[in-house]
């Protein structure tokens, strides 16, 4: 599903040439829950990045879902990206004038997935899969961290991607709510749904079938981990 | 029902979110399209009216001036193939007692008012044609008359009385150029009125059209010189011949060039609410620019994402259009009808044509997309990484070491100055939009004082209060102390006139011209000379003509010699020197045209008074008049100062349009600062809830606010002073060379200086004071938790 081959990305910056990641080589397969661990800086948040398409790889090559992404256009890349990867960011990112509803429509609308009468539907299915259909009609700023992680979930998941990608999807939320975002990634999984996330939460571990370690922009450990 | 989807419906909520960005982004464009609306408006009306009116009117290809229109004249002209109508008439000069005084009066007379294919004229309000005994005014000499329908007004011909003629009509006639301007009463009447004026029923003039409608004006000559041979062979004399320049008015060129100037202003409003929007498009882009991410991290395509934001400048534009519209139609056909009316014509009523319309809401929907287009494709295409790590929170310009080596500034003080110059792109924006409003206003304030100083430049030639005409003519030494004798006057002067026609090398003649004559040297008449000089002592056949003649006549070029036709003598004068166009067309010596013609005898006279109060000054004209009418002299007068108002009024009427051109532009600069320094209290909002954490005071934050407004207002004030001087230059230029032929000097007003100085600080206090008070909300917990 996921395949990175001697990957590398460098950044020019006022205090000189920083490398996030350094000649990286990794293959996902589908359906796995895999979690990228490291100490901030080791280069997670980068990683991520390359896989969704929202960044670029300075060497080496990027292949998600049979696409080799390194080699895409900026249009050719948005259109992918859409349909290919959702992402689930540490700050939510919802977009704050939009109900929660709307907010998980939009990727649907941009991409012209699934038939215009059927968009809402779906979306309401969504929000009822991650438990805040109730919340369908709100905005943003009058739900709870976890409530709008979890539409930012419903929001990741609107296009059918095969691969979900989640950078510190629990950073910002309390203990409880971290616990039940993972518990929610884990049912997915299960679904068939393949993850790849980004956390220092410990109790991610739990839930993954395989953890990455980074470091200085290395891949220090591939560990196969046994999930219950 | 129709569903909206996800994306238009996040693009209304926020313009909704908004409101006030959105509001000044309309009203930015709604005020550069009403400006340059305006404008267009009046100028497609003012060309309609005045192109379709004047074609409308059939004016003559040429007139001809004979001692009297004999029987069969009118078909003998007829016959030459390339005449397509004729008609005959007459204009004499009579004079109309209005008031006490005797102003000039032109008559009109025609075979047939009815039917009359040549000059057509329009019945405007009571009876038409003319009856016996009645006389019809022109609407543009009602003021002069002082008369309206019902009344009378006594006129007088030559040497008869004046008689009552009861005024039964007003009509209009577009081929005259307004009678308030001239300072003369138009009127019309038939041939039985004439007779009882005791000017006899015969007529004098014969009016043709040519068949082919695009024959230039010699062409025309030649025709007209063909005519002239058919009405001598035929016993006739022919006094002088008339051909204007053919399908033009005789003011249209000046008021293109009017409304040209104008319509550059216009424009200039527009860059300028361009300008604006571009302002307020780019701030409202920077709140966006993380959601643009976020927006393409779900799928969002460049051309998706910036067809969004070109959606929104090209509703806005829209509802700005449709603001300005009605705005800009009322403001227009008001202007046009006053700058139609200039030159004699009605645009009361005119229609905005559609093209004008379509052309506003173009523009209207175009402009803000332009503005936009490059804060707009820059936005989307921001590579997603850098969108979503995008606060809103600026990094600083590299501070001023200039400003840090300024010593004795407070360390607020210091931010406030750091600030204003932080964002030099848009901050270049702010201060072009207020410093061109600056320039526009001092401009328009300078050159309404440097009309008020041309007009004194040339009244200030005439060292007179007051002209006099007289019929029959009389010596000079008779005439001066007739005049001089009257309780009063301090002194009068008698002046010959006449008229001439410039003989050209193929024997045809120019149009025909008044003369002053005047003695060279006379304490009377110092005119400047715009080049050349005066004329010279003695009989020297010298003549000084006007930039307007000499643009008619190009032969009459300083230096030249020509050969002029003087009543029924032919000789030769050289062109000596030129005046300003409102002195006048030509000046000769008064000798020389006594020696030309071989006449000693004057009919005019300038006179002035002792007194300068208006009512002692009335007074003395009233006895002026009485006592040369009680020598058998028939008189009319004028006084200089009622002369000058009637132009000087119509001039800064013009002049005070491009005042509001100024106002405008100095709105929009307003919210232009209004909008920067919005922008740039929500970018420093980190910044802000930092100097609170440190113990900032309400006070000391708004003050940081004003003062950065403050800064950005006095540099665009400082600025404007010298972008003044090419906007005056190019104001004072184009209007001189409209009305004066020569350019107008503008001279700046430190008090214009001094006022825009006030304005503009008020300016900045009221664009300021809300993104003040927004600064001042600001908690450190709330800054310190922005994203």
């Amino acid at each position: 599903m996921i395949s990175l081959r001697n990957v590398s990305r460098t950044f020019e910056t006022p205090a000189g040439r920083f490398t996030a990641l350094s000649d990286v080589s990794l293959d996902i397969n589908a359906g796995e829950f895999v979690t990228v661990v490291g100490q901030s800086g080791s280069g997670k948040s980068t990683l991520l990045g390359l896989l969704a398409g929202i960044d670029r790889p300075t060497a080496g090559e990027v292949r998600v879902a049979s696409t080799d992404v390194h080699t895409l256009g900026e249009r050719a890349m948005s259109a992918w990206r859409g349909r290919a990867v959702g992402i689930v960011f540490q700050f939510f990112q919802l977009l704050p004038t939009l109900t929660a509803l709307e907010n998980v429509m939009l990727p649907m609308d941009f991409c012209g997935t699934f038939a215009a009468r059927d968009r809402r539907k779906r979306a309401v299915g969504l929000l009822a899969r991650v438990g805040v259909a109730d919340q369908a009609s709100k905005l943003p700023h009058t739900l709870s961290g976890g409530q709008q992680q979890r539409v930012a979930i419903a929001r990741a998941l609107a296009n059918q991607p095969p691969v979900l990608l989640a950078d510190e999807p629990t950073g910002n939320l309390d203990s409880q709510t971290s616990a039940d975002v993972l518990a929610l990634f884990d049912g997915l999984v299960r679904e068939g749904q393949t993850l790849v996330m980004a956390t220092h939460a410990a109790g991610a571990r739990a839930y993954a079938s395989r953890t990455v370690s980074l470091a200085d922009g290395r891949v220090v450990r591939d560990e196969v981990l046994a999930r219950a | 029902m129709l569903e909206i989807s996800p994306r238009w419906r996040k693009v209304l909520r926020d313009l909704w979110l908004h409101k006030a960005r959105t509001v000044l982004v309309v009203l930015a464009i709604a005020l550069g399209i009403t400006g340059a609306g305006s404008v267009l408006t009046t100028w497609a009306i003012v060309r309609e009216v005045v192109d379709v009116g004047y074609r409308a009117s059939n004016p003559a290809s040429a007139t001809i001036r004979v001692d009297s229109v004999g029987t069969g004249d009118v078909e003998r002209l007829k016959a030459i193939p390339s005449i397509a109508d004729v008609q005959a008439g007459r204009t004499i000069g009579a004079r109309a007692r209005v008031q006490g005084t005797f102003v000039p009066v032109r008559l009109f007379v025609r075979q047939d008012f009815v039917d009359s294919p040549i000059g057509k004229l329009r019945a405007e309000s009571g009876a038409w044609p003319p009856g016996d005994g009645a006389i019809v005014i022109e609407r543009s000499s009602l003021d002069i008359a002082g008369s309206g329908i019902g009344e009378s007004l006594w006129v007088a011909e030559g040497e008869g009385q004046p008689i009552p003629l009861a005024v039964t009509g007003i009509a209009r006639d577009v081929g005259l150029a307004p009678g308030w301007m001239e300072h003369v009463v138009y009127a019309f009447v038939n041939s039985q009125t004439m007779e009882r004026l005791g000017a006899g029923s015969r007529l004098n003039e014969v009016l043709f059209t040519t068949r082919d409608s695009t024959l230039s004006q010699d062409a025309i000559r030649r025709i007209a010189f063909e005519a002239k041979a058919a009405l001598e062979a035929n016993g006739r004399a022919v006094r002088d011949i008339e051909v204007p320049v053919p399908r033009t008015h005789i003011h249209a060129d000046q008021m293109n060039s009017l409304l040209y100037t104008q319509a550059g202003f216009g424009v200039l409003a527009l860059i300028l609410s361009a300008l604006l929007a571009l302002n307020l498009v780019e701030a409202m882009l920077a709140g966006q620019v993380r959601e643009i991410g976020v927006m393409k991290a779900v799928g969002a395509r460049p051309s998706q994402v910036a067809t969004m934001y070109f959606a929104i400048a090209g509703f806005l534009g829209a509802i700005a259009a449709a603001i300005a519209i009605p705005a800009s139609s009322a403001i227009g056909r008001q202007y046009a009808n006053l700058t139609a009316g200039m030159l004699n014509f009605d645009a009361g009523g005119a229609a905005v044509p559609g093209w004008v319309v379509f052309v506003q809401v173009a523009v209207g929907i175009v402009l803000p997309m332009l503005a936009a287009s490059l804060p707009v494709v820059r936005g989307s295409r921001l590579p997603v990484s850098a969108a979503l790590r995008d606060y809103g929170v600026t990094a600083s310009d590299a501070g001023s070491s200039l400003l840090a080596a300024i010593g004795g500034l407070t360390r607020p003080l210091l931010l406030s100055l750091r600030n204003a110059f932080r964002r030099r792109a848009r901050m270049a924006r702010t201060l072009l939009t207020l410093s061109m409003g600056g320039a526009v206003f001092l401009g328009a304030l300078n050159l309404k004082k440097s009309i008020r100083l041309a007009m004194d430049a040339s009244f200030d030639a005439m060292n007179y209060d007051m002209t006099l005409g007289v019929a029959p003519s009389r010596a000079v030494p008779e005439l001066e102390a007739a005049i001089a004798s009257v309780p009063g006057v301090r002194t009068a002067q008698a002046w010959g006139s006449g008229s001439a026609v410039v003989v050209r090398d193929d024997g045809t003649w120019g149009n025909s011209f008044g003369l002053s004559a005047v003695p060279p040297v006379s304490a009377f008449f110092s005119p400047s000379l715009s080049a050349g000089r005066w004329l010279g002592e003695g009989l020297s056949r010298e003549i000084v003509v006007s930039a307007r003649l000499q643009d008619s006549e190009p032969a009459l070029a300083v230096g030249a010699t020509v050969t002029l036709r003087i009543g029924d003598t032919t000789s030769t004068w050289t062109v000596v020197g030129m005046i300003p166009a409102t002195l006048g067309s030509a000046w000769i010596s008064r000798d020389a045209l006594m020696a030309v013609t071989g006449d000693s005898m004057v009919s005019r006279a300038v006179v002035a008074f002792a007194d300068t109060a208006a009512a002692a000054q009335s007074e003395t004209r009233r006895l002026v008049n009485e006592r040369l009418m009680s020598s058998g002299l028939r008189v009319n007068s004028s006084m200089v100062d009622d002369s000058r108002a009637a132009i000087e009024d119509h001039l800064l009427m013009v002049a005070d349009f491009l005042s509001v051109m100024g106002w405008v532009m100095l709105i929009v600069g307003g919210l232009g600062l209004a909008s920067t320094m919005s922008l740039a209290v929500m970018e420093r909002t980190r910044e802000i809830g930092v100097l609170r954490a440190i113990g900032a005071r309400h006070g000391a934050i708004h003050a940081i606010v004003q003062i950065e407004g403050l800064v950005i207002a006095v540099t665009s004030w400082l600025l404007a002073i010298p972008l003044s001087a090419p906007m005056g230059a190019v104001l004072g230029g184009a209007f001189g060379r409209i009305f004066f032929r020569t350019p107008v000097p503008i001279v700046p007003q430190l008090a214009g200086v001094i006022t825009w100085l006030g304005v503009v600080v008020l300016v900045s206090a009221v664009a300021c004071a809300w993104p003040a008070i927004r600064a001042t909300r600001i908690s450190a917990r709330t800054a310190l938790a922005y994203e």
